[in-house]
């Protein structure tokens, strides 16, 4: 009896485990073709990406690498693959399994995945590394870091959101206090970066502006995010810029319920998330596919920025404003003109951005 | 300064944290006064909340969601249930082997739904039960401003959380059900030689936590936020297990331990808005939760004991 039992127990165990761990580790392949027609250039570049944890599907940097991929696959006629990474644990196998087929360059999206290229790059000196969003020191040869002034793209956000906060004709949302939020993720350089330019933006325009900033802790407990919403919102902010991660989605149903602008971020948000056109003014967009298209349009010519940190600003298009969407028309043309400014000139270096408080 | 961080909001918040805390804490404390610990509260709540997001999202109802929820845990605890009650299994194993299994299946589950991992598209929400009017100005207009803002800002699960635990507590200290699930916590072998069955009771009761998890997913989702991301229940079912220790395995107070984790959770967020002025990183408050638990749990309150046969399967005969 015991031993039937306990012979039981342990396959069930050890099931249980299996069905736990399989969907974990399975990594789903995306392969595409090498697309379309017969006229398109021909290379013999075969270009890869392997996915944060957040894979295909996050509405954010690996989905916006993997356009970056697509358009090089349409324009350049590269090949493309993707490989998904459900755990950190993933990214290594990812790499080696990319570079020994012959890809190169390899993206590897997120700032997690740093480590793992600096250690692998030079177990492969003749495969071209992108990191997106990553930042090396001293860079292996092989290796670009893709990295992106978000100060710049945010002081935007902070010129729209300091002018909102007056502009009563734009929304019934607007109240008089004269005050904005910012939502951050993890108090990381990374969101400082986000948070600097956004108050330097705002002060620019409307030196008055009250900015309060507020933490979730992580970038995943949307809960929280409503609730940092609800107490920004409290404090009579009226226009809310979040760098959070899924947590700002929290934050967005907290504009909605209580009434408040919101500026979305790394993505257009208008389009990524459903249901939020009646609160989102504008997003800061992080063109995480210019980054990419252009990295390899750089390996197709033969001229791979090797060892180098690139930076995409305004001036590279690497960041940008979101178009206003459903507020285009409620948006007043001195919003609009006060931006077209900022962006002038930081693109001439008269307006210089700072990237920490 | 003080006026920016007394608020209702202040309040309405600590209820609204504390509910889904609260549900799963008083689950475990059911759980576990039947003598089966249960650490997968987690993973429990966190396949209730995909659960009623998908359901929610399917039928257009965020009651069936709910339902699907409070089910979704039901199913997930019976799996718990027959571990480690009929095949004995060490239950911390087995509770972590279901956290795990939640933590896959459900971005396994996104994935084949859906096409993609991530975040799910919003669902439909269950709005507060109450909408006032705006209230006047004035003394009278601040008091309706705090009733309101603290007491009647809140969705249904909120309210029903409250009424959870007392009628838990009461059930567990007045009613029949009561002594027998302590009995069975205390010592089975004596309630079983009274006639009372061990197997049965312990089941009952872990899928009550179940039901519980789910429901307290369900208020997450359906609830708060509107749409479900992988691993959004982010250690709640943990913290929910501390609370039913701190609340000294009682449904009650597991009620209050989660409202003053809830509490100190809203005043760490109100409590930044002073980040600028008084030179504390944040970091400081967003681990006030954390450092509570932990100075609970130390034992500051005194030596908490948990039910005596807790942990230990029942072998008949």
């Amino acid at each position: 009896m015991n031993t039937k039992w306990s012979r039981i127990l342990a396959v069930a165990l050890a099931l249980t485990l299996l069905v736990a761990f399989v969907p974990g580790c399975a990594k789903k392949t995306t392969d595409e073709g090498t697309g379309g027609g017969t006229e398109e250039p021909k290379t013999t570049v075969k270009a890869a990406m392997v996915t944060d944890v957040g894979g295909l599907g996050d509405k954010s940097f690996n989905d916006l690498s993997y356009e970056g991929l697509k358009r090089a696959e349409k324009e350049l006629g590269v090949e493309i693959k993707v490989l998904e990474s459900k755990e950190i644990t993933d990214y290594e196998s990812n790499i080696d399994q990319l570079a020994n087929a012959g890809y190169s360059p390899i993206f590897a999206v997120g700032f997690l995945m740093t480590d793992t290229v600096a250690k692998l790059a030079p177990q492969y000196p003749d495969t071209q590394f992108g990191g997106v969003d990553e930042f090396f020191d001293p860079v292996p040869a092989n290796v670009v870091g893709l990295t992106f002034k978000e100060h710049e793209g945010s002081y935007l956000a902070g010129v729209v959101a300091g002018l909102a906060t007056k502009e009563k004709a734009l929304s019934d949302k607007i109240n008089d206090a004269n005050v904005i939020g910012f939502v951050g993720g993890m108090d990381v350089p990374l969101i400082k970066k986000f948070e600097a330019g956004f108050i330097a933006g705002a002060k620019s325009v409307n030196p008055d502006v009250k900015v309060i900033s507020l933490y979730a802790g992580n970038f995943t407990d949307q809960a929280k995010g409503k609730e940092l919403g609800y107490s920004l919102i409290e404090q009579g902010a009226d226009v809310i810029y979040a760098a959070a991660g899924a947590v700002g989605l929290g934050t967005i149903e907290a504009c909605k319920e209580k009434g408040a602008l919101f500026i979305g971020v790394d993505a257009d948000q208008y389009l990524t998330v459903p249901g939020s056109g009646d609160v989102m003014l504008t997003s800061m967009m992080k063109r995480v596919d210019v980054a990419v298209f252009e990295t390899i349009k750089a390996a197709v010519d033969g001229n791979f920025p090797g060892g180098t940190i690139k930076e995409f600003g305004l001036k590279e298009g690497g960041v940008d404003l979101a178009p206003f969407h459903d507020f285009e028309n409620k948006v007043p043309q001195s919003i609009k003109d006060a931006v077209a400014k900022a962006r002038q000139g930081i693109i001439d270096g008269t307006i210089q951005v700072p990237d920490k408080l | 300064m003080l006026g920016d961080i007394i608020t209702p909001d202040l309040f309405a918040s600590a209820l609204r944290m504390a509910t889904p805390l609260a549900l799963a804490a008083i689950g475990g404390t059911i759980c576990e006064r039947s003598g089966v610990v249960n650490i997968a509260l987690e993973g429990i709540m966190l396949t209730g909340a995909f659960a009623g997001a998908a359901i929610t999202l399917a039928t257009g109802n965020p009651w069936v969601g709910v339902l699907a929820a409070v089910l979704a845990g039901v199913a997930i605890a019976a799996i718990h249930a027959f571990a480690s009650i009929n095949l004995r299994a060490d239950q911390v194993v087995s509770g972590t082997g279901l956290n795990i299994l939640a933590l896959g299946l459900t971005g396994f589950l996104m994935e084949r739904l859906y096409g993609h991992p991530g975040t799910t598209d919003p669902v439909k929400m269950i709005r507060p039960l109450f909408s006032l009017p705006k209230p006047p100005e004035g003394f009278v207009g601040e008091v309706l401003r705090w009733v309101e803002g603290v007491f009647l800002s809140h969705t249904p699960i909120v309210y029903a959380a409250i009424v959870i635990a007392v009628v838990a507590q009461w059930a567990m200290y007045k009613t029949r059900w009561g002594l027998r699930l302590r009995a069975l916590g205390e010592h089975p072998k004596a309630a079983d030689t009274v006639g009372i069955s061990v197997y049965r009771g312990r089941w009952a009761a872990v899928l009550m936590s179940g039901a519980l998890a789910g429901l307290a997913g369900a208020n997450l989702v359906i609830e708060q936020v509107g749409s479900f991301t992988e691993n959004m229940t982010n250690g709640r079912g943990f913290i929910a297990l501390a609370a039913n220790i701190f609340g000294r395995w009682t449904p009650a107070g597991s009620y209050l331990a989660s409202l003053l984790f809830g509490f100190a959770d809203a005043l760490q967020i109100k409590l930044q808005m002073f980040r600028g002025q008084i030179d504390i990183p944040p970091q400081f408050f967003l681990m006030l939760p954390y450092v509570l638990t932990v100075i609970v749990l130390a034992g500051v309150i005194g030596r908490a004991v948990g039910p005596a046969a807790v942990g230990q399967p029942y072998e008949k005969g």
